[in-house]
């Protein structure tokens, strides 16, 4: 009998394959790779893609980035039809990215960002109802998922998913135009959200185009509370200096156009330098999300500010969950016993390592990049500002006018404001529960005065 | 006599290139001008108004930047998720 059970469990044993044996050891980023070793030749059975799933469960879709189209599409689960759909998004195959985002599964744990991508093509396609339903649909389904699932990170993702679906809502009516709409659409994220340091500019370019250049100013003044200080946007100088210039405070205008220039432009240089100087590196900019270079400690507070800003994305939590997995799983292969095995692992791993590190660095290098692309165009834009000054000046002196302004402007009857609205006065503190609600109080001037004197002088 | 034709036709042509290249223009070093002796013909009429008809100065805006859409934050949003 003994030996008849023991016959059982070896037969058990030898039937199971190389991934299934990593699988129950928990060495899932190895079990993976050798998964598709095994059955990307042979017929596919639904257990087999079940496991697929299973495993990408742990080890997250990230490592599969770099897999060819060829031999993910062997596989037709949600996940690899997820991963398809965004491939032929990016390269703008959208008739083949939607075919795939259709095989997303709806109780899938992708079907809310699968949403989101969709609505992203329908929006470049012009199809506006195509693109709010996805929108809606998004949103739903990142509730229902948030609420079914009790890790607290997880939570936050499903949130952050759920926050820029609304977001595009927002957007979407901005384009068309319905801004007031619009601003009530960004309202509905919450001030402790990851995007609302973001949306105060959006929201402000929303004032601006209903003429309440008062409420874009103070709104953009947020940007200036030290809880903010890592968000700078060289858009917002510009906003702040053409509201000014909408309300003929063309003085105002000057002075951020001048301190923009001083400001940013050291910054500019520094960053520059660190871009160039590592441009070739295919991990410095890592080392610099970590902190871990001697260099990145003596950086410039501006670049440290970037880097906790970007820190904060989505995709570098969940690359760094996996860098962080496949550390921990490094370390368990360390202890296995067989020297040839543990090096076979060991070898794979690595590589996968660092493939994930190169595209941590490569993503922080662009990142940093399309930053420093807005400097320049957004100083193009304030010196046409300033030139556009200059001529409004001029013609004032030609026409024998002045503007109004006695320069004590600030006044209640200035601001503009909903019944559901309180109005308190600026003590000089930004109060957390005050922060993005601000509005200036200043008179427009422009309104006309003839210069005294001038009718004696003719 | 073909020969001597061409000859003729040579040195011909080889004056005329040469004489090009030295022409020597030559102006009056000096000219006087007695301008009290010089005469006028017309009518003296004292200045009377200037008058210069107004016109309005055209204007010229420069077309400032103003945010159409945030389709670049959208891309920005999607891509920032993987």
């Amino acid at each position: 009998m003994k030996y008849f059970i023991f016959m059982i469990l070896s037969f058990h044993a030898m039937s199971e394959t190389l991934s299934q044996r990593y699988e129950k050891d928990k060495y899932y980023y190895t079990a993976l790779n050798e998964y598709f070793l095994e059955t990307y030749d042979k017929h596919k059975s639904k257990e087999d893609l079940e496991r697929l799933e299973r495993l990408l469960y742990f080890t997250g879709i990230e490592l599969l980035e770099d897999y060819e189209t060829k031999l993910l599409e062997q596989y037709t689960t949600s996940s690899t039809s997820f991963i398809l759909g965004r491939r032929f998004a990016q390269s703008k195959q959208y008739k083949k990215a939607l075919s795939y985002f259709e095989k997303v599964h709806e109780e899938h744990r992708y079907f809310p960002e699968t949403q989101l991508s969709k609505s992203k093509i329908y929006g470049d396609q012009a199809e506006s109802l195509k693109e709010s339903e996805a929108l809606e649909r998004c949103k739903a389904s990142s509730v229902k998922q948030e609420n079914q699932i009790e890790s607290v990170k997880i939570k936050r993702y499903y949130r952050m998913i759920f926050e820029i679906c609304q977001v595009s809502i927002a957007r979407e009516l901005y384009k068309k135009g319905n801004f007031r709409e619009s601003i009530n659409a960004y309202d509905k994220i919450t001030k402790n959200s990851y995007k609302w340091p973001y949306i105060i500019l959006e929201k402000a370019w929303a004032y601006y185009q209903l003429g309440d250049y008062n409420r874009t100013l103070g709104l953009l003044l947020t940007y200036k509370s030290p809880l903010l200080e890592s968000y700078f946007f060289p858009e917002a100088e510009y906003l702040a200096a053409l509201s000014y210039f909408r309300l003929c405070l063309f003085e105002d205008s000057l002075i951020i156009a001048k301190q923009y220039d001083q400001f940013y432009r050291p910054r500019f240089t520094e960053l520059y330098k660190v871009l160039d100087k590592n441009r070739a590196s295919q991990n410095y900019f890592y080392g610099l999300m970590f902190n871990s270079t001697d260099e990145s400690k003596n950086n410039d507070p501006f670049v440290k500010q970037m880097i906790s800003r970007l820190k904060k994305q989505i995709r570098y939590s969940l690359d760094f969950n996996t860098v962080f997995k496949i550390d921990q799983e490094i370390k368990k292969i360390l202890e296995i016993q067989d020297k040839a095995e543990r090096y076979h692992l060991l070898k794979h791993l690595i590589s996968v390592k660092e493939n994930m590190i190169n595209k941590i660095n490569y993503n922080t290098k662009t990142d940093i990049f399309n930053f420093l692309e807005s400097v320049p165009f957004f100083s193009s834009e304030l010196f046409k500002v300033n030139l556009e000054i200059i001529s409004r000046k001029r013609d004032l002196v030609y026409e024998k006018h002045d503007l109004t302004s006695n320069r004590s402007r600030g006044d209640y009857s200035n601001v503009k404001r909903s019944r559901f609205e309180q109005f308190w006065t600026f003590e000089g503190a930004f109060w957390a529960d005050e922060l993005g609600d601000y509005s200036l109080g200043l008179k427009s001037n422009c309104e006309l005065k003839e210069v005294e004197g001038s009718r004696e002088g003719q | 006599m073909r020969f001597f034709l061409s000859l003729w036709l040579l040195t011909t042509s080889f004056y005329a290139l040469s004489e090009d290249k030295n022409v020597i223009y030559q102006y009056k070093k000096y000219e006087k001008f007695d301008l009290g002796n010089l005469e006028v013909k017309g009518e003296l009429i004292a200045p009377g108004d200037i008058s210069v008809r107004e016109r309005g100065r055209r204007r010229f805006e420069l077309d400032l930047f103003s945010r159409k859409n945030f389709d670049n934050f959208q891309k920005r949003d999607v891509d920032s998720i993987r």
